[in-house]
């Protein structure tokens, strides 16, 4: 349809003009023309509408929007000014929006194929499986002599879960091919392996086989062929072909598991057979790991013993520090962890007294003779044998670390050892020496950044952010946005994560907060990622491998680095729902140390304290300001750094809805985690604050399924209880649900008994007493009873939890703050604790 | 340990694992450029010390090696280049690095008919160049100066992947010998063309373009194409 406005031809001209220096991204230039005509043309509105997203490149979008509106007022059955109306929202992310304005767009011009591209794009990008199929199907109808239109269109199919009507597709174009496409043809050695992809999705492994090999002489990818035709086989029960085909697979790569498996499940091996399998394959590929070390997964008693000799003998004298590593996921079993213990130790003993190896394995280390080196990294894996949480006996574990560490002059062992040094210590809880050994270990070797990351990660872990990001500095790119923006930039989510639970332990909220809202937008950029493989992989025509990258992306928010951020952010806002104080300066420093002080202030003394904390913050965010600007000075010539209006997070911790900002977190973690415990119990207390009580129930319902035993469900479930006993107005409805479904407190007792049942039944957890003596407290305040007794009592509880003997080192951090939320005896806990991590400095409190 | 081809939910800690050992690092973006364009060549270590309690729990990635197929080959040779290669401190030692390079290289040859690999490596890194140079056999080609961000000189290192255009001629011998006694003789001939890599390989220099034509389909686009991709409104099509 033609534009409603029709230009003279001097204008028309300089229209295409506009639109060609837009597409070279000329925009000074563009707009210059844009004007130009506008002046004769003020109403024209495909110009405006040009001018517009002109002026949202320079990256003025209010403006853009505005004049964007303009120019639809003007020409609304352009399809152009809608066009334009959609790319502004695209480029906001407002991807629905864009959607509807790119419709709009197609219905003034049905045949633009470069409106519906982009709207197909976007509508990949949401899913809407059944526009984009629409879409598509368009595509193919408008060029059905391009193959991408078609695979595009099986694509949308088979996302959409249609597989018969994907494979159809496909077949069809095949069936237009006058002959069949050379080998050379990549698109389609892809292509018809996409097809055999979308087969044996049916199920159907007979007919994907049967396809499989009509299409094995065409394809170019030999690993998919020979592992499909290995797994179609196997499915099939075809067990001898499936076995040939695993065995030519692990020929080429020895060291996947999955060929293993394949091949046992082929031979149906069991007992005897089955190690005698696994030695054959050992010697046929003497390098591989996995045929020596699969069979200590499935071997028991001497049978283990004996597997599990051969292997620690070749290991060992390999003098590699991961032998450990490769068998601690053992370690669940104790006759095996014992057995190998008792293993490693005679190998120790046998080492000692033997003379230098003669004609000694390849080793890289030259200062070290190589009897000396298997020595050491004998000794080193029996500490990392009483380090193991299991055993976690420090004491041996030092003394094995200190006898290796006096064997080896060389610098590359010296490192290797005092990292394994450091990591005993901090698992003692002595976090400050464990930095300081990690920093000797770095010294060691100062231009590999392994050292380097991890000593930075144990600064963290030692809270000394500043040395930390320092330290990372040595290898970040720094010209543009020092090293903190490198790793932003770069995405190093673990750095971030663990920089802000430092800031939590500090009480530094407003910093922590900052931290893991930077981790949130690493994942709404890994989201936005695929946006452009959406075309991008059409052309390059890997159709599988992005039908991978998909569904990855569809349960992208599900990833642990998501959740781990999810639930601290979480935590930090319930609490600064609850004490917004904290977020102001200084008063939100030292671990609450002040903020306890705070809440028993009178009213006067608090506005006192608050200017205080405020004037503080002023005086901290201007220096923060000032020490960006001076960077900035100093590294004059570089690119611009993007200012941040926000250094310290004090606007983020400052939210008057901090329950909302908790909602933005809590609704991605019960979506694509619904599974996931801790995302659960977050719930339950997000919306008990906000007052939305079915779904509370329901994440506690979740919660209980998932774990029933679990310490923070069971206090959630009595506060439940305790909620509905105080006889709240609830509407017939949700009070009717409430009745049908929550059923968890007993009948025949009071919850106090309920309490203290749960009590006696886990005994041995410090975590079970630290829920029950919380809700003891939560009782009794509830009773409006909250006697003397009752508080030590409680107290009492979790003095007493530091002895049980399942507790851990932070199990024993938590009781602490548990301590502190009750007001009770800091002093005499801390002093309790350190008698049984005699080592730690983890309860320090620290200013 | 498990050795297994690079999979869109390794990268976040594929991504992790470069951070923490080397200082060329990434944006996920283009690892997932990487996979999504030449996904045959990039190959992921995995510890399975912990052991997977849920298909959900990440991986433990502690080496990859990130490949690619040169986008436009000066020279006219279809050749592989090796983006980025790490092993964790911790598991050295245990043939890690060879093991990625051999699934890498072989599927650079098999799917995109690669004649070598090159790489770059800093001129300080003694560990690397060592690695390459007497584990993989790799030659220095020459140094290109200031290659890295911070002034640093790069040896650029090659090897002729020949070894391995001869070890997969001998697999496919192997392959038509075993199948010709146990399939159709319509499979047995099927498979008389899995050998087309290698025909080409014996006639020498006379077709590189043709085997070059392999890997060029659609454009070859980097991933600042990729990037910076916009579209137009054309008010014509």
């Amino acid at each position: 349809m033609p534009s409603q406005q029709p230009l003279a031809s001097k204008e028309a001209s300089l229209f295409r003009n506009v639109l060609k220096f837009y597409e070279t991204k000329q925009y000074k230039k563009g707009l210059k023309a844009a004007e130009q005509i506008l002046k004769k043309n003020p109403k024209h509105g495909e110009t405006l509408a040009m001018k517009g997203l002109l002026i949202n490149c320079q990256g003025k979008t209010e403006e853009a929007f505005q004049i964007a509106k303009e120019a639809l007022k003007q020409d609304m059955k352009s399809h152009v000014c809608w066009h334009v109306y959609g790319l502004l929202y695209r480029s906001q992310k407002n991807f629905d929006e864009a959607i509807k304005a790119y419709k709009m767009a197609l219905r003034f011009e049905p045949d633009s194929q470069q409106i519906l591209r982009d709207l197909a794009l976007l509508q990949i990008q949401m899913r809407d499986y059944n526009g984009y199929i629409e879409s598509r199907r368009l595509m193919v109808m408008s060029k059905p002599q391009i193959r991408q239109n078609w695979t595009g269109l099986a694509i949308a199919y088979h996302l959409a879960g249609n597989l018969s009507e994907a494979e159809n597709v496909l077949t069809k174009y095949e069936e237009t091919l006058k002959q069949p496409p050379p080998k050379t043809d990549l698109e389609n050695s892809e292509a018809i392996l996409y097809k055999n992809y979308i087969i044996a999705e049916t199920g159907d492994h007979q007919k994907a086989l049967d396809h499989l090999e009509a299409i094995a002489r065409t394809a170019v990818d030999k690993v998919a062929i020979l592992e499909a035709r290995a797994e179609y086989n196997l499915k099939l029960g075809n067990n001898e072909a499936a076995e040939k085909g695993y065995r030519v697979l692990l020929e080429r790569n020895p060291e996947k598991r999955l060929y293993y498996s394949g091949l046992e499940k082929s031979l149906g091996v069991e007992g005897e057979d089955r190690l005698k399998i696994y030695e054959e394959l050992a010697e046929q590929y003497p390098r591989a790991d996995a045929p020596k070390r699969i069979p200590l997964d499935f071997q028991e008693g001497d049978a283990f013993k004996s597997v599990a000799q051969k292997y620690l003998d070749w290991r060992l004298k390999r003098a590699a520090p991961s032998t450990f590593t490769s068998l601690k996921a053992l370690y669940g079993d104790v006759a095996k962890r014992e057995c190998l213990e008792s293993l490693v130790e005679e190998f120790l003993a046998t080492t000692r007294e033997e003379k230098p190896v003669e004609n000694g394995e390849k080793l890289t280390n030259g200062s070290s003779t190589p009897n000396n080196s298997v020595l050491i990294y004998t000794l080193y894996y029996l500490s990392q044998h009483h380090d193991h949480w299991r055993i976690r006996n420090t004491e041996k574990a030092l003394s094995y670390i200190n006898e290796a560490l006096e064997l080896a002059p060389d610098n590359a062992d010296q490192g290797e050892l005092r990292l394994g040094l450091a990591r005993i210590l901090k698992h003692a809880g002595d976090v400050r020496k464990a930095m300081e050994e990690m920093d000797n270990a770095r010294q060691k070797d100062k231009s590999d950044r392994y050292y380097n990351t991890k000593c930075s990660k144990y600064m963290l872990r030692n809270d000394c952010n500043e040395e930390a990001i320092k330290t990372m500095g040595l290898f970040t790119r720094n010209d543009v946005n020092g090293p903190l923006g490198d790793l932003l930039e770069m995405q190093c989510v673990w750095y971030i994560t663990e920089d802000g639970e430092s800031y939590v332990r500090q009480g530094k909220l407003g910093l922590a907060l900052k931290r893991f809202h930077a981790v949130y937008k690493i994942f709404e950029d890994w989201t936005d990622d695929q946006f452009d493989f959406h075309s991008f992989s059409l052309r390059k025509g890997m159709i599988r491998a992005y039908i991978e990258m998909v569904r990855w992306e569809d349960s992208l928010w599900s990833h642990p680095f998501f959740r781990r951020a999810a639930v601290n952010a979480i935590k930090l806002y319930l609490l600064l729902n609850d004490k917004p104080h904290l977020a102001h300066g200084s008063l939100a420093n030292g671990t609450g140390e002040d903020a306890v002080d705070f809440e028993s202030l009178s009213t006067a003394d608090r506005k006192k304290a608050m200017k205080k904390a405020k004037r503080e913050a002023q005086k901290q965010e201007k220096a923060a300001a000032e020490a960006a600007a001076k960077a900035k000075d100093e590294r004059k010539g570089g690119e611009e750094k993007k200012q941040d209006d926000d250094p310290l997070g004090a606007k983020l911790a400052q939210t008057t809805e901090p329950l909302e900002k908790a909602l933005v977190w809590l609704k991605p973690l019960l979506e694509f985690s619904p599974a996931f415990l801790e995302g659960q119990t977050a719930g339950f207390d997000v919306y008990m604050k906000r007052r939305k009580y079915l779904l509370a129930l329901k994440c506690l319902l979740a919660a209980h399924s998932i774990a029933p035993e679990d310490p923070v469900v069971h206090e959630q479930i009595i506060r439940f209880q305790l909620f509905l006993n105080s006889k709240p107005e609830l509407s017939p409805t949700v009070q009717s649900i409430i009745d049908e479904t929550f059923t968890l407190t007993p009948k025949e007792s009071t919850l106090a008994q309920f309490n203290e049942a749960y009590l006696s039944s886990h005994a041995d957890s410090a975590r079970a007493s630290f829920s029950v003596a919380k809700s003891r407290q939560v009782l009794a305040a509830a009773e409006g009873s909250k006697s003397d007794s009752e508080g030590t009592d409680s107290e009492t509880l979790v003095f007493e939890a530091l002895k049980k003997e399942g507790a851990t080192l932070k199990d024993a951090v938590d009781g602490l703050a548990l301590v502190k939320e009750m007001k009770g005896d800091v002093g005499r806990y801390v002093e309790e604790a350190r008698q049984r991590w005699s080592m730690s400095n983890v309860f320090e409190v620290k200013a | 340990m498990d050795i297994v081809m690079l999979h869109p939910s390794h990268i976040p800690h594929v991504q992790t694992c470069n951070i923490t050992n080397l200082p060329e690092n990434y944006f996920a973006k283009y690892y997932l450029y990487h996979a999504l364009t030449w996904p045959q060549l990039s190959y992921v270590a995995i510890d399975l010390s912990k052991s997977q309690n849920s298909p959900h729990d990440p991986p433990k990635i502690v080496g990859y090696v990130l490949a690619k197929m040169e986008e436009e080959p000066v020279d006219g040779i279809p050749h592989g280049h090796i983006t980025s290669l790490s092993v964790m401190r911790t598991h050295r030692r245990l043939g890690l690095a060879e093991k990625l390079m051999r699934q890498s290289q072989k599927a650079m040859v098999e799917t995109f008919g690669a004649k070598y690999v090159s790489l770059h490596v800093r001129v300080s890194n003694k560990a690397a160049l060592r690695l390459y140079k007497d584990t993989l056999q790799f030659e220095v080609e020459k140094v290109e100066s200031k290659y890295y961000a911070d002034g640093e000189d790069a040896y650029s290192m090659k090897q002729d992947l020949g070894f391995i255009w001869d070890a997969v001629k001998k697999e496919d011998e192997l392959l038509r010998k075993d199948d010709k006694s146990t399939t159709t003789p319509a499979e047995g001939e099927g498979n008389e063309d899995e050998g087309d890599p290698v025909g080409d390989e014996g006639q020498e220099d006379k077709k590189p373009k043709e085997v070059m034509r392999k890997v060029k389909i659609g454009r070859a686009l980097g991933v600042s194409d990729l990037v910076e991709k916009v579209e137009s409104p054309k008010a014509s099509s």
